[in-house]
């Protein structure tokens, strides 16, 4: 079924090379890599789209679509560049969102419910999930970077709010309190008491994007693919920037080179090992 | 370095691991109120004068309905360095959500989302709320300006009896569901988050079972990315993406059937008009004010002139919610305010005589206790502009009570010598 044989047969690695790779694996993927992004993209998601995201009365159909897919593609499009240039594996834009969600659930229970008291329906996160897949398989299908911050980010982004209804969609029911029209979220956010955020920091549906009828939505979805797709660009980079291994080589004549096959590193002569180090190999 | 010399440093790095986790389980105590203290004395005294304020029902069981009320006045002497009151709202200190708003107004007008107050006016508030989570809360009002942040009001301790698993909030929608605001959309929310991860993991999984990362980097620098392309991973590409994006769509779809009266989320300004202005017979005006710092006390000089036809009697100070008053104004004190923010005989004048209609008099005020250190409002030495604000309380003999806004810069007295 897969070329798993023919794969092996050319890393000439020997049967126990081939064990102890999976046996790193096991190790580095979760424990290492996917805890790793848990504690750096959650963090950094939360510093940027955290209140869209932690707050049902954040949710409207302007800001909250822009923000999290912008913010969200950062890490995909880094970790994308450094899962598929070093190992052709497309599933670096899954991870990613897994991880964040990891994240998200575990401050869900241990700090918004254990610790504070609020109930799931108030602090239920958005699902970037279908985003992520989409984002994945479009880098798989084209192996081109270029194609995939045209195409999948831009269905990254138009996916979102969609993906989101099927959760959300209750939240905008309509209720009268003290004879006043509210959407179910706005009375969510109005009986929950939250001391140190009032009301007047929410950034609901303010801003010129609000053209065509007060399709707010769609406005912001299309301004959040072209931006995500900028986005993308600029982490692939980063990712190209932070993920590359190379090292330099200084032959007999005292001529440096810049190497960027880290496995020649392994074939090097012990002799030229230690003239990189100094004479001590 | 040898491997037992790692394993030791391992241990070592987890036991401290161990016992930071392990300090709050052992050592944590709740902590009671919300550091109201520690902002500024010039937030405090020139912003927002709470008065009357009132937790009513000290002890509410779960489910029970029960109310903060009060009144405020915006200083006249607000500070340059906080941004003036265009945008704020009225808040609850609490605890997290131990009682749940039900209703907030001012002067009767709903404050669901916020809005602009006047300086100088004063507005009457009345939150309802229903009690939620068992316990002993310390409860604020508190009011936020936009650019500034909040501004706690005096706390007050309510309790809460019962159970938790008792409580419910059904409200009816315009569409006439019922939802409880306690569950509904959960375990729809859950559900779809547990599916989308399956569907990941199956996605992940489908290229984990197989070398993940050594083997295929060899291959990848040695003969490029055509073995590692494997026909069968193009094909299932493809099955997830027609599949996520059918289920997207059928979601979308159905939810939208589900509920096909929505709103988008409201987000106006309310409009609050200020409580109109009581006539007020009694004009004063402060003409020097000092802190004596050893001896814990304001004084104050009040030039003040009654324009009524009864004589009226000063009885109370108020500031940052801590009140100081004398025999008359003690008579007039709610039994129920915390005694901690009370000081009943510390407010004392050099003039205890009635101000008679047509007087004009200058009484020096001292409002004296060791409050002005504990509720650490002596910072105000340390404010970039030393001045107070407060309210003083004056009463007829028929028991009607005059308000007047009072506020002044402040010398310091550093010490009694020459006293």
């Amino acid at each position: 079924m897969f070329r798993t044989d023919e794969i092996i047969k050319a890393s000439k690695l020997p049967p126990e090379g081939v064990a102890m790779s999976r046996h790193i694996d096991y190790i580095y993927f979760i424990p290492i890599l996917f805890v790793t992004i848990i504690g750096t993209f959650h963090m950094h998601f939360d510093l940027l789209a955290g209140d869209w995201d932690f707050w049902i009365d954040w949710k409207d159909r302007q800001w909250w679509p822009i923000v999290t897919p912008i913010t969200a593609i950062t890490f995909c499009a880094a970790l994308q560049y450094y899962n598929w240039v070093n190992y052709r594996q497309p599933f670096g834009a899954t991870i990613t969102i897994l991880a964040l969600l990891a994240g998200k659930w575990v401050t869900i229970w241990a700090a918004w419910w254990w610790w504070s008291n609020y109930p799931y329906n108030f602090v239920m996160p958005s699902t970037l999930l279908p985003s992520a897949i989409v984002l994945d398989v479009v880098l798989l299908l084209t192996r081109n970077w270029t194609i995939t911050a045209v195409i999948g980010a831009w269905l990254f982004a138009a996916l979102f709010y969609p993906t989101n209804w099927a959760i959300f969609a209750y939240s905008h029911t309509p209720v009268v309190i003290d004879g006043t029209l509210l959407s179910w979220a706005d009375y969510m956010g109005f009986a929950y008491v939250r001391t140190g955020t009032p009301e007047y920091i929410r950034m609901i549906e303010v801003g010129s994007l609000r053209t065509f009828g007060g399709h707010s939505t769609m406005i912001s979805s299309f301004f959040a693919a072209f931006a995500s797709s900028l986005m993308y660009i600029l982490w692939w980079q980063f990712g190209k920037f932070f993920c590359t291994s190379y090292f330099y080589l200084t032959d007999d004549r005292q001529k440096t080179t810049k190497v960027h096959d880290v496995f020649a590193y392994a074939t090097l002569a012990h002799a030229d090992k230690a003239k990189m180090s100094g004479g001590k190999a | 370095m040898n491997a037992k010399k790692t394993f030791k440093l391992w241990m070592l790095g987890f036991c401290g691991m161990a016992t930071l986790a392990g300090t709050p389980v052992f050592e944590a105590t709740p902590a009671f109120a919300h550091g109201e203290r520690s902002q500024e004395p010039f937030l405090r005294m020139r912003t927002v004068n709470w008065y009357d304020t009132e937790w009513v029902g000290k002890s509410t069981p779960v489910n029970g309905v029960t109310a903060l009320k009060g009144k405020f006045h915006l200083s006249e002497d607000w500070p340059r360095a906080v941004v003036k009151p265009n945008r704020t709202f009225l808040n609850i200190g609490s605890p997290s959500s131990v009682f749940l708003r039900l209703s907030s107004k001012i002067n009767g007008t709903p404050m669901f989302v916020a809005g602009p107050m006047e300086i100088g006016r004063d507005y009457e508030y009345e939150v309802t709320l229903k009690a939620r989570l068992p316990g002993h809360h310390h409860i604020h009002p508190m009011f936020a300006v936009k650019d500034a942040g909040p501004i706690a009001g005096p706390g007050g301790w309510m309790d809460i009896t019962g159970n938790y698993a008792d409580f419910k909030n059904e409200i009816k929608t315009l569409t006439g569901e019922t939802f409880d605001s306690e569950t509904k959309g959960t375990s729809t929310g859950i559900m779809w988050h547990l599916f989308w991860a399956a569907v990941a993991c199956a996605w992940v999984a489908f290229f984990a079972i197989r070398p993940m990362y050594l083997v295929r980097a060899r291959v990848l620098a040695a003969y490029g990315d055509e073995i590692l392309l494997d026909p069968i991973d193009r094909k299932v590409g493809i099955a997830f993406l027609v599949f996520t994006v059918t289920v997207v769509t059928v979601g979308y779809l159905s939810a939208d059937a589900q509920y096909p009266v929505t709103v988008p989320l409201q987000a106006g300004e309310a409009k609050v008009k200020p409580m109109p202005i009581k006539p007020n017979p009694l004009v004063m005006e402060v003409t020097h004010a000092e802190y004596d710092v050893p001896g814990r006390a304001l004084r104050m000089v009040i030039h003040a002139t009654n324009n009524g036809t009864v004589p009226v009697t000063i009885g109370e100070f108020t500031t940052a919610g801590i009140r100081f008053t004398n025999k008359a104004g003690a008579a007039h004190l709610d039994q129920n305010y915390p005694a901690e923010l009370v000081a009943a005989a510390g407010l004392t004048m050099d003039n205890e005589a009635p101000i008679q209609p047509g007087q004009t008099v200058d009484i020096k005020i001292e409002s004296k206790d060791v409050l002005w250190e504990v509720q650490r409002l002596v910072d105000i030495l340390h404010d970039p502009d030393q001045r107070f604000a407060g309210l003083v309380m004056s009463y007829t003999d028929s028991g009607e009570r005059l308000v007047n806004p009072v506020w002044a810069p402040v010398l310091p007295v550093f010490t009694r010598l020459g006293v």
